[in-house]
């Protein structure tokens, strides 16, 4: 067995050393399934050079979440400590075959965000602040292009301008189906059913790359 | 929920515009249909693109350190956390307490007439309702009313006597646990301990704890703490005697908070 362990140790080794090493670079490149599991492993662990990779990896776009769904830098940032301290306390919970890492760091950093609003607000739907304005479908040229963004940015290009709207006025601006039917005068089904086909359609475009 | 109802809000449940209530009661079914989780996934990765496509804000200086210090503290800890055991032992207090007020009496089978014992049954059920409250109420932080739940335990033919309450807290943010408390059961040495289970609809049993010994009323509580298992979808509580008999049997609510 332990030569077995001794065989392949760079194969091994967590993929944060990795990085650290500058093996793997800091934020880019793919994650593999096993990859991801590691990672959060390490931050079950509390090991500092997880949770650093985790937060080069991951940090700014969920602090550019908060800052668009709380609408300030204060509460953007407890966002952020509190998504990484929640993801620690879920961590044992996490399972790569299941789900990826990205999406469940996100979809943590949103369900804090709009519970935030509820306690804030006092009302049952959040109020978001937000947003008059669309994520952009393709804009090359930022100085430090994530990864993820490219291949976010390029996924929504799969969008309509109608569909890209409707998830906006649901993600980020908090409205349920049923208020958008109302708003719009359309039937209830109808905007559910354009609500999972925009879905679909950026799934689909997600699954024509490798992950992110 | 059926798959059919479920999947008609997965689209909802992935941008996050549930009630908590509606949330709670998908993620029930999400727990054991492994098809509507795969969707449920899907559609969650592909309404997270969208914060992924937000043209990136510059991070504030020192957060990264601030990030690592906050990890690094909760992890130097023991894992259950001096505030939530601080917690577990303010419920134990309250649950000794409660178990002292004598609520569970009226449970004990002393009525005769069903109307009466019907009578007896809701009363008591609106006392564990106030005093699970006043459970909730010394803790050492906020429970959100979404993630606590009750339930009521009734006594099953073999024993025909007693019942209990039981409070879940169910979180995505602090250590699942759950509380039980009976009454009215035969004091006999012999049938003790009383075990309590939890299962969920897939058949899955954990185990809820274990009441030592009863008191003179025939009451006693339990109570456990769970570090990596999410209560969630564990609904139905068992309290079995020494012997193995099944004696008391309930449901806890997750669809509703406490």
């Amino acid at each position: 067995m332990e030569q077995q362990g001794s065989q392949a140790p760079t194969e091994r080794m967590p993929v944060y050393r990795k990085e650290k090493a500058g093996v793997n670079g800091r934020t880019e490149g793919p994650l593999l399934a096993r990859e991801e599991q590691q990672l959060v492993e390490g931050l079950l662990a509390g090991n500092e050079d997880a949770v650093r990779a985790l937060y080069a990896r991951f940090a700014r776009p969920i602090f550019t979440l908060g800052l668009r769904l709380l609408g300030s830098s204060e509460a953007a940032e407890e966002l952020t400590q509190d998504v990484f301290l929640t993801a620690w306390r879920k961590a044992a919970r996490f399972d790569a075959t299941r789900g990826r890492l990205s999406t469940w760091l996100m979809t943590i950093a949103h369900n804090l965000a709009v519970d935030r609003l509820r306690r804030e607000t006092g009302v049952t739907r959040p109020t978001l602040v937000l947003v008059d304005e669309v994520p952009e479908v393709a804009s090359a040229g930022d100085e430090d292009p994530l990864l993820e963004r490219d291949a976010a940015v390029r996924a929504l290009q799969a969008l309509s301008d109608a569909e890209r709207t409707l998830l906006v006025r649901a993600y980020f601006g908090g409205l349920t189906a049923r208020e958008i039917a109302q708003a719009d005068g359309i039937p209830l089904g109808t905007v559910k059913t354009r609500l999972r086909t925009a879905l679909i359609k950026v799934r689909r475009a997600n699954q024509d790359k490798d992950r992110l | 929920m059926n798959c059919v109802a479920v999947r008609d809000q997965l689209p909802e449940l992935a941008v996050g515009v549930l009630s908590p209530r509606e949330q709670v009661a998908l993620e029930r079914h999400l727990e054991w249909c492994a098809g509507c989780r795969k969707e449920a996934a899907e559609l969650g990765q592909a309404a997270a693109t969208f914060a992924f496509a937000l043209a990136p804000a510059p991070l504030p200086a020192g957060l990264e350190d601030r990030v690592v210090a906050d990890v690094g503290r909760a992890a130097a800890r023991p894992r259950t956390g001096r505030r939530t055991r601080t917690a577990i032992a303010a419920v134990i207090a309250a649950a000794i307490a409660i178990a002292s007020l004598g609520w569970g009496a009226v449970m004990a089978g002393r009525a005769q007439r069903f109307a009466e014992r019907a009578a007896q049954a809701e009363q008591a059920k609106s006392q564990a309702l106030d005093q699970f409250q006043r459970v909730l109420d010394t803790l050492p932080f906020q429970a959100r009313a979404d993630e606590t739940h009750l339930g009521q335990l009734a006594p099953t033919p073999a024993i025909q006597r007693g019942g209990g309450a039981v409070l879940q807290l169910v979180s995505p943010t602090r250590l699942d646990f759950v509380v039980v408390i009976v009454n009215g059961l035969p004091s006999d040495p012999s049938l003790a301990p009383y075990r309590v289970t939890l299962k969920d609809a897939r058949g899955r049993v954990l185990q809820g704890g274990t009441i030592a010994k009863l008191d003179a009323d025939g009451g006693g509580q339990a109570f456990r703490q769970f570090r990596n298992t999410d209560l969630t979808g564990f609904t139905t509580v068992l309290v079995r005697d020494a012997s193995g008999r099944l004696v008391l049997k309930g449901t806890v609510d997750q669809t509703t908070g406490a």
